[in-house]
């Protein structure tokens, strides 16, 4: 009997939880509250703020629904990071935790605060309605339930993973731009957009892709990354952000987008230097070649378009720049025979 | 605010489905849909397995006829016959309406929407999308609503009815960002705010709001509920948090194991075996478990659902947010061991009685989706369709409130009502001297549902319900708010929704204690046999004047005779 009480003792933890208040009736400014409550193998942090909810303080606020990872409700950052609460194990974060016994957990960041943990998610469903983010179908309406569109297992899997998005916010949480600028699309609603796009019964691309290629949208990204590293359905965002910018260079052009200067801007800064600001580089996350591979040719068919060649080298190169180099022209002599061969 | 002519309570399929269907019905309306959750968060989304109609893309002899008759057989007979037809009828229609709003069903080798056979059906009719069916579903609902421009009111909780004689005005709901009680007058409302299956709390599988507002509204309101006993267990829920396993799972050839290694559905159901009707399946684990084959832990007993056999390719790309799902509750990758499981309450057959068109016995209020009774399910709902009844039944509600708001005239709701209902919340809840922690409330009433109007049911336990869940309502009158703040008051919240669920348990435990007999998901092992003569009909509750009173109304046939239930 005693042994299975000291195994049942063993098999808690002291964790203080040093949650994020704000309750913006009465206080100016948020201020953490610290609760420490025993917490077993295999509790997950919502279950944690649950306990306290229930049993230390009742006035902490947070979202929660479903509590299986599928609603979206219960987004928060959770030691730094945006992530479900519902689906992260306190003993985990545990490890990780800086301050050894700590776990801090506060609200989303990007989108306003409302009290507590708890942000409002207007903005976000307000930028799902400007970028269209539904199917506009190509059947109208007095014919639908009659017959079926075929669509085909390649383009099903074109966008099956995007449906998995559960709208939680993460990504925008982590988004680099959407810290400096809240007008900025957001990745969430770029990733919707991409599925919609590439959906053949929709009927309402061009609209959509008007839109996105404005101030605030698609060439605005940094690349930074962020967003796919946060995403809590491992969702690979950036697949749809390259998409859509790929097609919006195929269907538009680069000359009517002031964005797409930018990211023309980004591509040159690589021609030249092989190297760039920290903060807009995939390389942290993917090395060189990933970059190389899937970067490189959508600067190189953009420089193609414009008939500009890549500038001569000028500040300091860095290291492997020559690899950089090489590969950068012989992609753009690539191009060049794709487009002659194209136009014969 | 000026009054509306349509407010729909609830953004789930049901919900925005209604709404959808209203708008286009008659444009010129003016329709609001107001939900205590984004309406893309509703539990709809935890739906899984998938949605049945007879398109017979997979199996070309499949038709609606069939589909039918495994409702009614599903059923225990207890569904009423002429629903059941518009529920199968409809269903092909509607799942290809789905697929031309943007639904990404998974797709057959000829390129037509994919189905897979799901328990109690006679071919594989349940079509799907991955095992995210009901999460893609109400995406394209959700977005289909936003193009149309439908007024959305997120995150209002919807306190009560504005009724007077037979008439209602309209509603009453808190701006929960505000703490606001405001009123909602219009000519009709529809309720669909889902299913009350979370009263059995941890051992549940649903969402945590599931706590079935609409129908304790309607209750309060003396509209009956109807067949409320009827609350179907899900056979797999983890054995940890009750969260479910989807039959898909078994669908996709999974096995159910015994601590002996034995497949032990062999002695209920040897030809489908774990594809028998969730009803047959729930009760066999259970059984399993009370003559001692279950395996031992801390958390209680449970079996295994075994899907190693499967491989790791098809878990991954038919099954994945299974894997998921267990991997983060319950710790086990089912690529490589046996799932642990045992049943979880997990769908509410019962609910807001309500004719084919939706409506109630109140002129103007209407219900659909889970949180009402047509009734298509009877006695047990077949897997995937539930989906399509909030579907179907969700566009006939909106359907028929849009053609018959004209008739009502739009209703007037005075301050002194909104005052009168803020009054009761604050002097009842935010009270001194109270003491009760609504979590053990809360707790408690999951505890004696479990065990004593659970699977198996007899009169002394369901008597000990009964007087529980009486006491516990006593309780509560005692339960503290300690968050007296305005702003999102998750506490007031919830103690708001634990009301409408002790409101609701009563009619639950004296149903299932009336009806002396064991049809579908209600089991009494001290009457264990169907009794046709006696009990083939809906029981209906009713409050009057705070006391639940039973009635009874009669089941709709057709075609289909009275027969034995066997698989
Ligand atoms: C885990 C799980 C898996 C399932 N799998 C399947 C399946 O594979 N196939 C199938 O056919 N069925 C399945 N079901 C059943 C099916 O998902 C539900 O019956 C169905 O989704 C209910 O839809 P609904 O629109 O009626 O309600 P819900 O989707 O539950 O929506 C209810 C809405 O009402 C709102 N609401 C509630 N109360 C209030 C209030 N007081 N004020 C304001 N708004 C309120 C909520 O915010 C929500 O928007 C499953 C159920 C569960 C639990
Ligand atoms: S990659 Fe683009 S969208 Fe994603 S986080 Fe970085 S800047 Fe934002
Ligand atoms: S993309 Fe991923 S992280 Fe972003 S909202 Fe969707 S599910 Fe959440
Ligand atoms: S509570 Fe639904 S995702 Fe966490």
């Amino acid at each position: 009997m005693t042994v299975s009480t000291d195994h049942h003792n063993e098999a808690k933890r002291d964790v203080t939880f040093r949650v994020f208040r704000f309750n913006p009736q009465v206080d100016s400014k948020p201020y953490f509250d610290d609760y420490t409550i025993p917490v077993e193998r295999g509790i997950t942090v919502l279950r944690a703020l649950n306990y306290i909810k229930e049993h230390v303080d009742a006035s902490v606020s947070y979202r929660a629904f479903c509590q299986a990872g599928i609603c979206g409700s219960c987004g928060m950052r959770v030691n730094g990071i945006s992530m479900l609460a519902c689906t992260t194990q306190v003993w985990e974060v545990l490890e990780k935790s800086r301050e050894p016994g700590i776990i801090k957990v506060e609200p989303l960041r990007n989108l306003p605060l409302v009290k507590d943990l708890i942000v409002d998610m207007d903005p976000l469903v307000g930028k799902m309605t400007h970028y269209s983010n539904w199917v506009d179908s190509t059947m109208p309406e007095e014919e639908m339930g009659k017959k079926e569109f075929l669509i085909s297992e390649e383009e099903f899997l074109k966008y099956d993973k995007a449906t998995d998005c559960i709208l939680c916010a993460s990504c925008v949480s982590e988004c680099s731009i959407l810290r400096a600028n809240k007008e900025y699309v957001s990745p969430a609603v770029l990733l919707k957009s991409y599925r919609m796009n590439v959906d053949s019964r929709d009927g309402s691309h061009d609209v959509r892709l008007a839109e996105l290629v404005k101030d605030h949208g698609v060439w605005d990204c940094t690349h930074c990354y962020r967003c796919q590293e946060t995403c809590v359905k491992s969702i690979p965002i950036m697949d749809a952000i390259h998409g859509i910018r790929e097609d919006a260079i195929e269907k538009r052009g680069v000359k009517d987008t002031s964005g797409a200067k930018h990211a023309e801007a980004f591509m040159d800064d690589i021609a030249k230097k092989g190297k760039l600001v920290e903060a807009t580089l995939p390389f942290r996350t993917n090395g060189v070649f990933w970059t190389l591979q899937n970067l490189l040719p959508m600067a190189v068919k953009m420089i193609m378009k414009r008939r500009t060649p890549p500038p001569p080298p000028m500040v300091k190169p860095s290291k492997g720049i020559k690899v950089f180099r090489s590969m950068f022209r012989e992609m753009s002599e690539h191009v060049k025979q794709d487009h002659q061969s194209h136009n014969k | 605010m000026k009054p509306f002519d349509i407010v729909i309570v609830g953004g789930g399929g049901a919900g925005l489905y209604a709404a959808m269907e209203a708008m286009k019905t008659n444009p010129a309306l003016n329709i609001a849909v107001l939900s205590k959750v984004y309406p893309n968060r509703s539990h709809t989304s935890a739906a899984q397995g998938g949605a049945n109609a007879a398109l017979a893309n997979k199996a070309k002899d499949d038709t609606v006829e069939m589909h039918i008759f495994d409702t009614i057989k599903g059923s225990d007979y207890l569904a009423d016959q002429d629903a059941v037809e518009v529920l199968c009828g409809e269903a092909p229609k509607i799942i290809r309406e789905l697929e031309n709003m943007g639904t990404p069903w998974s797709r057959l080798e000829d390129n037509t929407i994919a189905q897979r056979p799901f328990g109690g059906a006679g071919r594989p009719r349940c079509c799907y999308c991955a095992d995210k069916t009901g999460h893609t579903i109400l995406q394209t609902l959700y977005e289909q609503c936003l193009k149309k421009g439908v007024i959305f009111f997120n995150e209002y909780f919807v306190l009560n009815l504005s009724v007077h004689g037979s008439r209602s005005r309209g509603l009453i709901a808190m701006n929960m960002k505000t703490g606001k009680v405001e009123a909602f007058a219009a000519r009709t409302v529809i309720f669909a705010t889902g299913g009350y299956a979370k009263m059995y709390w941890n051992r549940s599988s649903n969402a945590a709001g599931n706590t079935g507002d609409g129908q304790a509204i309607a209750f309060r309101a003396g509209i009956p509920l109807k067949d409320m006993e009827f609350v179907q267990f899900h056979p797999t829920g983890l054995r940890k948090s009750g969260l479910l396993v989807t039959e898909g799972a078994r669908g996709e050839g999974g096995y159910l194991i015994n601590k002996d290694g034995e497949r032990f559905m062999s002695r209920y159901a040897p030809e489908k075996m774990e594809l028998g009707p969730r009803d047959l399946v729930s009760r066999s684990l259970e059984t399993e478990i009370l003559q001692g084959r279950g395996f031992d832990s801390p958390a209680g007993k449970y079996l295994h659902l075994d899907l190693t056999h499967l491989g790791a390719d098809l878990i991954k790309s038919r099954l994945p947010q299974i894997r998921e799902m267990t991997m983060n509750f319950e710790g086990v990758d089912p690529i490589e061991e046996p799932i642990p499981v045992r049943p979880t309450a997990h769908y509410s057959m019962g609910g807001i009685d309500t004719d084919n068109f939706g409506r109630t016995v109140i002129d103007g209020v209407y219900a659909a989706g889970e949180c009402a009774c047509v009734s298509v399910h009877g006695a047990n709902r077949l897997g995937g369709n539930s989906l399509l009844d909030i579907l179907v039944f969700g566009r006939i509600a909106g359907h028929t409130a849009a053609q018959e708001a004209g008739r009502f005239e739009p209703g007037a709701i005075s301050e002194d009502e909104v005052n009168q209902q803020l009054e009761e919340i604050r002097s009842g809840m935010h009270a001194s001297g109270h003491y009760e922690r609504y979590g053990a409330l809360r707790e408690e009433l999951g505890q004696t549902l479990a065990l004593n109007v659970g699977i198996y049911r007899e009169a002394t336990q369901l008597k000990q319900g009964i007087a529980d869940v009486a006491e516990l309502r006593e309780r509560f009158k005692k339960v503290r708010v300690s968050d007296s703040s305005d702003v999102f008051n998750t506490n007031l919240l919830q103690v708001l929704e634990l009301k409408n669920m002790l409101d609701l348990a009563g009619s639950v435990a004296m149903g299932a204690l009336a009806r002396e007999e064991s049809r579908g998901s209600h089991t009494r092992t001290d009457f264990p046999t169907r009794d046709d003569s006696k009990w083939h009909k809906h029981t209906l509750a009713t409050l009057v004047d705070g006391h639940i009173i039973l009635g009874e109304k009669p089941v709709t046939m057709g075609r289909h005779e009275l027969q034995e239930r066997t698989y």
